[in-house]
């Protein structure tokens, strides 16, 4: 009892937030202020290289590396947007000579992330000298993570080397893919110093594992102005999405409202999410599936929204070849109005509709299967439309035939006209 | 002659309709010259605006822009490339569109992949979608109105010229598809993307929540501008013209046969 009369309570509330949803539809183009309210602010960290080669002479203009490096970074520091919380870490800072054990667990935290005092934060940068240190990538990625801190709001790493990792353990891009599943939205931007192969492979692989961008940095003034458009990606108003898990099975899946969710699939593998949804409501849902790791050219995605019985409501798909970031697709699927009277609304108006999605990305064997990769899925329940009473606009005609037609009508109706006139004039007479 | 009394036709509407022609766009001077590196990062861009990127080769680069029923989009992106001597062999690029549901639009004209020589300084790639309807049953993949994405990417270079910067300028133009793909129905909100992070439900009971949802301010990623005539393309269409025009047509010609067919008495006299 005490259910139903809950349902009704919702029932009429959903009906006055449908009415004003349905008011304010035309208010979309002022909906972006709330999202530039105090948030978590959003923090970066540079993450700079300073082993030996640093010193290396190959810079536009014979400046050394590091020089360009603490001539970008001291730009950069000038230009960071007020909001944005910035840091800075060294890898390879000490003097370890050949000890290898030590070298590898060298990198520093150089200026703590938060709000930049700019003479501090370029008194720091002053002090970076190149040293004989090892370049411990991954474990500075794991650094550069902890510094950034929990909590939401951007997080961005920006790693700027010219040497690939000289430790070998932990690998570097693992880390990064392991960083960016640990549900903190991390981003880490690649610069590499130099043209060097391996440097590049290592450097997109990270990238690509967190959905960031690899830069082949050749002259100051491109370092300065790709750091500069670095920090200021940090300082886009985006939500990050809700991490969700996925289920196996429809009955056990997590329900979602309106909003952006993120997941993980592993390969071959299915996940079902539920809506409620509504009569008179339609059910948008999107969703990417990430290629952040080295897979097969070619691959697709496949977003069915099926009910309780497991039929098949509608479905998304999409398929590619080649060289890609996400596989895409989407779905819409309206839930018509019942007509039936209030009685049996409470039976009929509400349902859940069941999300599946499955991808067919695969991946050479010599790729890590675990994490999974990158969902991201976005929900929108709207207003259903309505279904159009014909296909053209309000069933009008258009072209030559309606037009003869219409003449050729009007002609014979008025030669009828004529004889009937013609006809009942002499019946008159007569 | 069909032309010609199409475009008085055509004419006619646009008078009637007082709607000047849409080129003179409300520009407002400031280019936007940062792209987005995802679909919910994608930098928004007006029709016939043109918009700036720097960028490295091999980013994934995103833009979103408007478009109304009626209306048929074209992507347009030039990509510069670095300089020659840096590079180590020829590269290809594509451009994608996708709709508001992220789902790919065939492209039906235009060149949508564009292979840049080792020496070429520039490429140009274009894409024009299909003419987006007011309406389309859910399980077609019909353009709608609302969001569109530009993706701009490079789909095939040697492994050494990754990360080379590049610059690329891309603009979205739209044409009025006319009267012939004037179509009814509506969707009640165009495709927008969502930008708000979920709120996941907890309880079994789903209406509440719902309702809860709308009632918060919009999800909505970032504010689209509405194209001029709106979302659905307005009620103007030139069927009405056609339709009004067979009517007097089937008028005169009633009258015309009544004359014809009636008795002439006040010949003789």
């Amino acid at each position: 009892m005490i259910i139903r009369k809950w349902s009704a309570v919702a029932l009429s509330a959903l009906f006055a937030a449908l009415m004003t949803g349905f008011l304010s539809t035309s208010a979309v183009a002022d909906q972006s202020e709330s999202e530039t309210e105090e948030g978590p602010p959003p923090r970066v960290e540079l993450v700079l290289d300073v082993s030996g080669s640093m010193r290396e002479r190959d810079m536009s203009g014979g400046q050394s590396r590091i020089a360009a490096a603490q001539q970008s970074f001291n730009e950069v520091i000038d230009a960071v947007p007020e909001e944005v919380h910035l840091g800075i870490r060294t890898l390879g800072a000490g003097n370890p000579g050949d000890d290898r054990e030590v070298g590898c667990q060298d990198s520093q935290q150089l200026y703590p992330v938060g709000q930049v005092d700019r003479t501090e934060a370029r008194t720091a940068v002053a002090t970076l000298r190149p040293t004989t240190g090892f370049t411990p990538i991954g474990l500075a990625l794991r650094g550069a993570d902890e510094d950034l801190g929990e909590g939401p709001g951007t997080r961005r790493i920006v790693l700027i080397t010219d040497g690939e990792d000289s430790c070998g353990d932990p690998d570097p891009c693992v880390v990064a893919r392991e960083l960016a599943a640990s549900g903190t939205n991390l981003v880490v931007d690649t610069l590499g110093l130099t043209l060097d192969d391996a440097v590049r492979e290592q450097l997109s692989c990270i990238a690509e594992a967190t959905g960031g961008t690899y830069t082949a940095v050749q002259d100051t003034d491109q370092l300065t102005d790709r750091l500069n458009q670095l920090v200021r990606r940090a300082d886009l108003p985006v939500e990050n999405p809700t991490a969700v898990e996925g289920a196996e099975r429809c009955e056990d899946a997590p329900q979602l409202g309106v909003g952006v969710y993120n997941d993980r699939a592993e390969f071959g593998q299915h996940r079902f999410y539920r809506v409620p949804l509504t009569a008179g409501q339609e059910l948008r849902a999107s969703v990417s599936v990430a290629a952040d790791r080295p897979v097969d050219p070619d691959y697709g995605v496949l977003l069915r929204a099926v009910d309780e019985e497991s039929q098949e409501l509608v479905r998304g798909t999409g398929a590619g070849s080649g060289r890609t970031d996400v596989i895409s697709t989407g779905l819409r699927y309206p839930l018509p109005e019942t007509e039936d009277d209030e009685d049996t609304e409470d039976d009929r108006a509400s349902r859940v509709v069941c999300l599946e999605l499955s991808s067919s990305f695969s991946a050479p064997d010599a790729v890590e299967r675990a994490p999974g990769l990158p969902v991201e899925l976005t929900v929108d329940v709207v207003s259903a439309p309505d279904e159009p009473s014909d296909l053209a606009a309000f069933g009008l005609a258009r072209g030559w035939v309606p037009l003869l037609l219409l003449t050729g009508v009007g002609l014979v109706v008025g030669l009828a006209w004529g004889l009937l006139v013609r006809l009942g004039i002499v019946m008159g007479r007569a | 002659m069909n032309r010609a009394s199409r475009l008085a036709a055509l004419t006619a509407a646009v008078l009637l309709a007082g709607v000047g022609p849409a080129t003179a766009d409300g520009e407002d001077g400031d280019t936007p010259n940062e792209a987005g590196t995802a679909f919910r990062t994608a930098t928004v861009i007006d029709q016939d605006q043109t918009a700036t990127a720097v960028a490295s080769a091999g980013d994934y680069l995103y833009w979103t822009f408007p478009v109304a029923a009626g209306q048929t989009a074209t992507a347009e992106a030039t990509v510069t490339l670095p300089d020659a001597a840096t590079r180590t062999g020829p590269s290809t690029w594509r451009v994608d569109v996708y709709d508001g549901l992220r789902r790919r639009q065939a492209c039906t004209e235009g060149e949508q992949v564009g292979t840049a020589a080792e020496n070429a300084e520039s490429v140009t790639l274009s894409c024009t979608v299909r003419t987006v309807r007011s309406w389309a049953e859910p399980w077609s993949d019909d353009p709608l109105p609302g969001a569109y994405y530009l993706r701009v990417t490079v789909s095939e270079l040697p492994e050494r010229d990754l990360g080379l910067p590049i610059d690329v300028e891309v603009a979205a133009t739209v044409a009025d598809a006319g009267g012939s793909a004037d179509r009814g129905g509506d969707l009640a909100t165009p495709l927008l993307p969502v930008g708000t992070a979920g709120t996941l439900a907890t309880g079994d009971a789903g209406a509440g929540e719902d309702g809860g949802e709308e009632e918060g301010p919009q999800p909505y990623l970032a504010a689209l501008p509405e194209p001029e005539d709106g979302w659905s393309g307005g009620w103007w269409t030139d069927r009405w013209l056609w339709t009004a025009g067979g009517g007097v047509l089937g008028g005169l010609a009633c009258a015309g046969g009544y004359l014809l067919a009636r008795p002439r008495r006040s010949s003789g006299a």
